[in-house]
């Protein structure tokens, strides 16, 4: 019956006969298939991502990297000597420490000024005799508790704390915030509430232009410009070369663009009805657009200000041609303090050895910093979802 | 390998066989402007090949003649930034007289740069200002290269402050040690007649054969004091380092004489132990911290690639022409005639 | 803002709230104009020092060049070849002779040669242009104190030799010509990688995806991609395109290894970093031009009895094209600036010879310029600036011609 129902009868209709079931389309399921791996990428770039961080990072944290003491035994060492001279000069060490000379692990039980006394044959190696010269390494091991607590950072030496790095990076976000919130915010009122459509359309392509200027003209522009310009307001002597502050200043005009145009997005979307409302009731436009619009806009705006927040954090040109190149535990903005993601980049900037602490540090780092803006980025859209008004 | 490295190869042999052959120390004879394929057997019509390697002493070491224009192919050199300034200024006095190929010089550290030699087998020559460690020496053999060394140049480490620093023109060794480690915060702590002013650190990073050399003499080996130093910035590259001393009024900082030359207007050096930092204090070995500088490749890489060999050969014979200029001290009579000498061995000679 | 006094009457209170309205008026003016203010105060900087006078002083005087009395611009052709044998290096003259003979050369050929190589007239000082309008005396007085062989002589750091020469270490001949055609081989990958990718995704999530559970993920996903910083692409290019996927990056399973680098730190390594990059920007962008096409189009093809494909590939790609541009050129401008993940992957310090195909060693305009502003000479911040002015131009033309394809396209439908 289906056939009949589908086909045209020729005679009836003086046309050839037409088959009009669904024909099944290979072409189609593979173009189909070929676009959901396209979508799937996305998937694995994500995927990649918290993969290699996070290998790298256990790694980091497992490893046990030796540092070359510069010490050296003075003379010959049989395998069941429990006590070695060692020369002068080269890295401290202390007791506890584990050392190695060659392939035996051993550990150090008290100490002299010149000579050891060590357990031997410690974490399964043998205890071996060792020729007089031979170098003696020191083990160091990165744990959780020291990457979040310590305040030093010098991976070459055995200090694994990351809080230098962190505090400098939210030094330089907070004051890039504290320039581009207010100035963002206000500008993107008097472009929603004030200004007239002409000066609308001129304006916004020149923020525009502002947003897309790669940052490391930013950053020539905070050393050859903001800097001299701090130092010349606040003294040479307040203000370092390299500093957090003259990073920050232009890391929040870098992000201006970027909040007035998605506070201007959020405000434009608050319908018309509730304005001329508030002016029926006889308010002013300053209080209708902060006391009916800005409220209402409420979500959008803090969904803009989180997302420049995370952008903030995630910046790497500016601080790293501007505030300094060596980590420093410091409240101060004035002063020189790495920030995470300058550090990445001067490390990985020279040349790094595939299995080294430096390599894995970077990806510790990193993966810190992934979980700092996906948190952030997660908690605007929350709050985008929860508070946005529907009208 | 493909048709090209094949081709230069070829080319490459034929003229290291010319050259080798060729009137040794003189003038070089007219080099050929044609296309360098034309080649082989005109050897023997030149002076006899022993004039060429060891003379006497007095007279020196002289190495073969080489023609920019004949050599193709690639040259990779990476290491020191402190060799670094010397190695370009030779790569591009080299391409400037007509080598056609390409040369990559990456200015990482000493320490990277010999990672890079060793293990990764990526470069060529390695640039150092530190002589090659034994660890570093066993990780090329483990990869089958035997590295050997040709000395360039010496250095003396220039210890800078601020033009504006008015109250120190001379430390010794001890203060220098006070200076840049954690014992020390202010001035004052070195020196009690010297500001109460917070000392503010600029050094060269860990894979810097630099802070290697510093850390050695004056530290006796030990890193700890002075990476764990407060206000210490550390940077690989060493015009960050000149711009935050200059920048400063109670700055400090050390790196290779070079990059001092360069900024003189914008940096003060300082004496050490009483001795300044000038051309005869180097010579004459009174200068505390005066270093050698060093290129390192090996006898194999130089005959399969005879470019290399043949840029090795330019910088050995040219150095002494372009060093002064670059901010360095040329080395030793001796020490150059040593690594030509290394040269000559290097190829079979 | 009303009020309502004691007595109970309902004060209007106007004059203040007027007067309250007008100052925040103000202060909302006065925050636009401060970011154009810092606009124009980046031009500036940037104008500012690539323009100005600089003190040129000779290596070699030319009136010592004279021969027999006669000064070098009346020499003839033989004398002037011979004061370039006495004065240059023998390796350099064989190296000219070797270029083009000299018997081949004219006159004026030479005496450029003679100039520029004998001569040599370095910059010693320079200044910007500010100082250079506004206190030119002192900056004469300076120069005959401290230079007094130099002469002042006005000079655009953006210039031809800038873009056609390559890099060196001498900033009188430093260019940015290797950077320049590193940056598009760069771009030319990662358009190649990205553009495909993401508007394949746009559309499979438009028009294909089921409103399940893989969806939304994949929609979450790419917007949290979005916000991801840049240096963490850098890192994930280093682990795995440098890395773990050495053998295709480097050339060699192609056994096309470019001679210069074994490893994978190449131009394909570095493409396809940058295209993971703006892969989520090409796709929301594309997603929202296929979602402003009107379904009435779509439904009016499938009454016509065209399948899917059909649909998309005819009629709402063609009217979406305009809006993926969009998207894709903003994707693009932003690649071009990018700095810091191609840091991590492994540009080089100093390239001499220009990238010859997708597996060379790299630099990119962006790099060169971070290079040079690291430097402490003064001559390397006019280059800087120069570059970055080339790097503006390029970026603005992308973005203007970006805004133009949505404008225009925009009112169409």
């Amino acid at each position: 019956m289906r056939d009949t129902a589908l086909s045209l009868d020729v005679q009836a209709t003086g046309v050839a006969a037409v088959d009009l079931r669904r024909k099944p389309r290979l072409g189609e399921k593979v173009i189909q298939s070929f676009l959901l791996i396209c979508a799937v990428t996305s998937i694995f770039t994500t995927v990649g991502i918290v993969y290699e961080l996070a290998r790298e990072s256990l790694h980091f944290f497992t490893r046990q990297s030796w540092e070359n003491t510069n010490k050296r035994i003075v003379a010959d060492v049989g395998a069941q000597a429990a006590t070695f001279e060692v020369s002068q000069g080269g890295a401290v060490l202390r007791e506890g420490d584990i050392v190695r000379l060659d392939e035996e692990v051993m550990q150090i039980v008290s100490r002299t000024s010149d000579a050891l006394t060590v357990a031997r044959g410690q974490q399964g190696t043998a205890a071996a005799a060792h020729d007089a010269g031979a170098t003696l390494f020191k083990a160091s091991r990165a744990t959780l508790r020291e990457f979040f607590t310590s305040t030093k950072w010098n991976p070459q030496i055995g200090h694994f704390g990351v809080l230098p790095l962190v505090i400098s990076t939210l030094i330089t976000s907070s004051i890039a915030m504290l320039v581009a919130l207010p100035l963002g915010l206000s500008t993107a009122i008097y472009l929603s509430e004030y200004a007239s459509e002409r000066a609308r359309k001129t304006l916004k392509p020149i923020l525009e232009v502002l947003a897309g200027i790669p940052t490391v003209v930013y950053g020539y522009f905070a050393l050859t410009f903001m800097t001299p310009l701090l130092r010349s307001i606040l003294g040479r002597d307040v203000v370092e070369v390299y500093n957090m502050a003259s990073a920050g200043i232009v890391m929040g005009i870098l992000i201006l663009p970027m909040v007035t145009s998605m506070s201007e997005d959020a405000l434009s979307a608050v319908p018309n009805a509730l304005r001329q409302a508030a002016y029926a009731m006889g308010a002013t436009r300053v209080e209708t657009a902060l006391q009916v619009v800005v409220p209402a806009a409420f979500s959008g705006l803090a969904a803009a200000f989180i997302v420049s927040i995370s952008r903030a954090i995630g910046e790497t040109m500016i601080v790293a041609i501007a505030a300094g190149a060596g980590p420093a535990f410091t409240f101060n903005p004035f002063q020189a303090a790495e920030t995470m993601t300058g550090h990445i980049v001067r490390i990985s900037g020279g040349d790094i050895s595939y299995d080294s602490i430096d390599y894995n540090s970077i990806f510790a780092i990193g993966l810190l910093l992934f979980f700092m803006t996906l948190t952030l980025n997660v908690i605007s859209q929350c709050i985008v979802r929860r508070y946005r008004e529907v009208y | 390998m493909n048709k090209l490295t094949r081709d230069v190869l070829l080319v490459g042999l034929t003229l290291v066989a010319l050259l080798v052959t060729a009137c040794g120390g003189s003038a070089p004879t007219t080099a050929p402007t044609e296309a360098p394929t034309e080649a082989p057997a005109e050897a023997p019509a030149e002076a006899p090949t022993e004039e060429a390697p060891v003379e006497p002493s007095g007279k020196g070491v002289s190495l073969p003649a080489v023609n920019p224009l004949e050599l193709e192919g690639d040259i990779i050199a990476a290491g020191s930034s402190t060799v670094y300034p010397l190695a370009e200024a030779m790569a591009e006095r080299f391409k400037n007289e007509g080598f056609a190929g390409n040369i990559t010089v990456d200015s990482i550290g000493s320490g990277a740069g010999f990672e890079r030699f060793c293990v990764a087998a990526e470069s060529d020559i390695s640039n150092a200002s530190r002589p090659i460690k034994e660890s570093e020496v066993k990780s090329c053999q483990e990869n089958g290269r035997e590295p050997i060394e040709f000395r360039v140049g010496t250095d003396a480490l220039a210890v800078v402050v601020n033009p504006e620093n008015d109250f120190v023109a001379n430390v010794t060794m001890e203060q220098l040690a006070l200076i840049f480690s954690d014992q020390a915060e202010t001035w004052t702590d070195v020196n009690p007649e010297w500001p109460d002013e917070p000392i503010q650190r600029f050094i060269p990073g860990t894979d810097s054969g630099t802070f290697d050399y510093f850390v050695e003499e004056v530290f006796d080996e030990n890193e700890e004091p002075i990476l764990s130093a407060a206000n210490t910035q550390l940077s690989e590259d060493d015009n960050v380092l000149v711009q935050g001393v200059s920048g400063s009024p109670y700055a400090i900082g050390f790196f290779g004489y070079a990059y001092y030359a360069e900024n003189e207007d914008k940096l003060k050096v300082l004496s050490i132990e009483g001795v300044e930092p000038s051309a005869e204090n180097v010579d004459n070995g009174s200068y505390p911290l005066a270093r050698p500088l060093f290129i390192y490749s090996t006898a194999e890489i130089m005959q399969q690639k005879p470019q290399v060999a043949g840029f090795i050969n330019f910088f050995l014979t040219y150095v002494n022409e372009e060093i002064r200029a670059v901010g360095y001290f040329p080395a030793s009579e001796e020490a150059l005639d040593a690594s030509r000498q290394t040269w000559l061995d290097a190829m079979g000679q | 803002m009303k009020s309502i006094s004691a007595n109970g009457a309902f004060e209007e209170n106007i004059p203040q709230r007027r007067r309250t309205g007008q100052i925040w008026h103000t202060l909302f003016q006065a925050s636009t104009i401060v970011g154009i203010i810092f606009l124009s105060a980046l031009l500036y900087s940037v104008l500012n020092q690539t323009f100005g006078l600089v003190a040129i002083e000779n290596q070699v005087d030319p009136a010592a060049l004279a021969v027999g009395g006669v000064s070098v611009e009346e020499l003839s052709k033989e004398q002037l070849v011979a004061v370039l044998q006495e004065h240059v290096s023998k390796g350099l003259f064989r190296r000219f002779e070797y270029d083009r003979p000299f018997a081949q050369r004219s006159r004026e050929e030479v005496y450029r040669l003679v100039w520029q190589h004998v001569v040599a007239p370095q910059a010693v000082e320079t200044w910007s242009l500010y100082e250079s309008i506004f206190a030119r005396d002192e900056i004469e007085a300076a120069v005959a104190e401290e230079f007094p062989d130099a002469t002042l002589q006005f000079r655009s750091w953006l210039n031809r030799r800038l873009l056609t020469a390559s890099q060196s270490s001498d900033p009188e001949q430093a260019g940015i010509r290797t950077a320049i055609l590193g940056s598009l081989w760069t771009i030319a990958i990662t358009i190649l990688t990205a553009f495909p990718l993401g508007v394949g995704a746009a559309i499979y999530l438009e028009e294909y995806a089921p409103d399940n559970w893989l969806t939304r993920l994949l929609q979450t996903n790419i917007n949290n991609l979005a916000g991801v910083p840049s240096i963490i692409y850098g890192l994930l290019g280093l682990a795995i395109f440098v890395r773990a996927l050495e053998v295709l990056t480097s050339g060699a399973m192609f056994g096309a290894t470019d001679p210069t680098t074994a490893n994978g730190r190449t131009i394909l390594s570095a493409g396809m970093t940058l295209g993971l990059l703006i892969l989520p920007l090409i796709i929301i962008n594309a997603q929202e031009a296929i979602r402003a096409v009107p379904d009435a189009l779509r439904r009016a093809s499938y009454g016509l009895g065209a399948t899917q494909w059909q649909t998309i590939w005819w009629h709402v790609l063609p009217n979406a094209l305009p809006g993926i541009l969009t998207g894709t050129i903003l994707g693009v401008s932003r690649a071009i600036g990018e700095t810091a993940p191609l840091v991590v992957v492994g540009a080089s310090t100093f390239v001499a010879i220009d990238p010859r195909g997708p597996f060379s060693k790299f630099t990119t305009l962006p790099i060169q310029v971070f290079q040079w502003t690291a430097r402490p000479q003064d001559e390397y911040r006019n280059l800087a600036a120069g570059a970055i002015i080339i790097l503006l131009l390029l970026i603005i033309t992308l973005n203007a011609l970006a805004v133009v394809l949505r404008n225009r396209y925009s009112r169409r439908l």
